[in-house]
């Protein structure tokens, strides 16, 4: 059932990317909620699952854009995920800007992560000033959106009870 | 004891799933069947959402496009009614110069871009995300649209071509630093090739063209089309911007402002030819 949400949720997401999100581009630089997925993940869940759900998702999203390679988002969503997923645990989730925090946080390393794997795999262009541009556009919005994303994963992946891990069955 | 072993486990995890990425990375640049086969599936399936979806958000685009390029939109107008006497003023001169042109053309058995069949197509799709120098146009192999074919406004050239499905096509931009084209300065004759650098960003001719060759302000640059070029000869692409010398001073480097006005595309031409085997 947590698959089939988690499926779901994907689903939505990519498609607003690929439509709503690219029509909403500021001078070529769009939002990127894809990533808010493995962001709100690894702050709610950790960094294993917040990695599990950056892979699934940047998959996705990799076999429905054309310009990059497929693999490349979801090598960036893994890592992002990951290291996002280390915060949790570590803070006291009180205030309700903390996750904020870290969802800004957390977009300027995806976004740095996606334009350092850019240039490796040889995507040329990316890395450069217009880069930090990127993350500012990319960090206000999911800042933004992390709350009720935060919800949504919640809702889509549950806690197991008893065990505190994330089961996707 | 538990968090140790947890903590491997997430590591473990990691490890698999950037290998995995590795190898679907590898796989995608090797040209497998099986990455491929899986975008067709994804395309199956998401490509009907997305146009329903583009019906729904579309004005929402619409008016945000409207909002944020207002100022630039009555600029442009502004310029264009100017631009527009001045055009009217040479249109009487040029047709004249077409006609000769065309002589000439027709005697040397040139071929002029302008005459080359072409599709017309409507602009479905920006860059989906920020590292992406793509298109996507509504049309596709059903109306004879392949791979590699020019794609260009009346402006002039715009990209090429990279992915074709039956009713959509994928435009790869001549910003994209991977796309490389044979040009040709228009007083000087001179050749060499020209790549992008990226969105916003001037186009760069850094080979080919000598020290010590006259590159006048404003220099018009058009495609080559030199022998096995994969575009057709004399379609403009830009100004010459600014001209430096290379560090090994053996050549110039110029950078090279594209006519097309590649952020605001709504349609283009794919122009039916294909580069010569």
């Amino acid at each position: 059932m947590r698959a089939v949400r988690l499926a779901s949720v994907i689903f939505v997401l990519v498609t607003l990317q690929t439509t709503l999100m690219a029509d909403l581009a500021i001078r070529g630089t769009c939002a990127d909620i894809v990533m808010l997925l493995p962001i709100a993940v690894g702050i709610v869940h950790g960094r294993e699952e917040g990695a599990i759900a950056g892979f699934a998702s940047g998959l996705v999203l990799d076999l429905v854009v054309h310009g990059t390679p497929a693999g490349f988002f979801a090598l960036g969503y893994t890592l992002t995920g990951y290291i996002v997923g280390i915060t949790h645990g570590t803070v006291l989730r009180a205030a309700w800007w903390i996750p904020v925090l870290t969802a800004v946080g957390g977009s300027v390393v995806g976004v740095t992560t996606l334009g350092v794997l850019a240039k490796m795999v040889g995507l040329e262009g990316y890395l450069n000033n217009h880069l930090i541009v990127v993350a500012l556009v990319v960090a206000v919005v999911n800042g933004a959106l992390v709350l009720p994303m935060l919800r949504v994963v919640r809702w889509a992946l549950p806690t197991a009870t008893g065990s505190g891990r994330l089961v996707l069955s | 004891m538990a968090l140790s072993r947890r903590t491997g486990r997430s590591r473990f995890t990691l490890v698999l799933l950037i290998l995995t990425s590795v190898t679907v990375l590898t796989l995608d640049f090797r040209g497998s069947g099986t990455i491929n086969t899986l975008r067709d599936g994804a395309s199956a399936v998401f490509d009907p959402v997305r146009g329903g979806a583009e019906h729904v958000f579309g004005p929402v685009g619409d008016a945000w496009n409207g909002v944020w390029h207002y100022g630039d939109v009555r600029k442009e107008n502004e310029r264009l009614r100017a631009e527009l006497d001045t055009v009217k003023g040479q249109q009487a001169q040029q047709q004249d110069a077409q006609k000769q042109l065309q002589v000439i053309s027709d005697l040397d058995k040139i071929s002029q871009w302008t005459t080359l069949n072409g599709v017309d197509a409507r602009i479905v799709a920006g860059p989906l995300t920020n590292f992406e120098h793509t298109l996507e146009i509504d049309k596709g192999s059903n109306d004879g649209i392949a791979v590699d074919m020019p794609v260009v406004t009346g402006a002039g050239l715009v990209g090429r071509i990279s992915e074709v499905e039956k009713s959509r096509s994928v435009v790869k931009l001549m910003t994209d630093p991977d796309v490389v084209v044979g040009v040709r300065l228009l007083s000087s004759q001179e050749t060499g090739l020209m790549h992008g650098t990226g969105d916003g960003q001037p186009l760069m001719i850094d080979e080919g063209i000598g020290p010590k060759v006259p590159v006048p302000p404003n220099e018009l640059v058009t495609t080559s089309g030199e022998d096995r070029a994969a575009y057709p000869p004399n379609v403009p692409i830009g100004t010459v911007r600014t001209s430096t010398l290379s560090s090994d001073q053996l050549q110039q480097v110029l950078t090279v402002d594209p006519l097309a006005d590649l952020g605001n595309l709504t349609i283009v031409k794919v122009l039916l030819w294909q580069p010569s085997p």
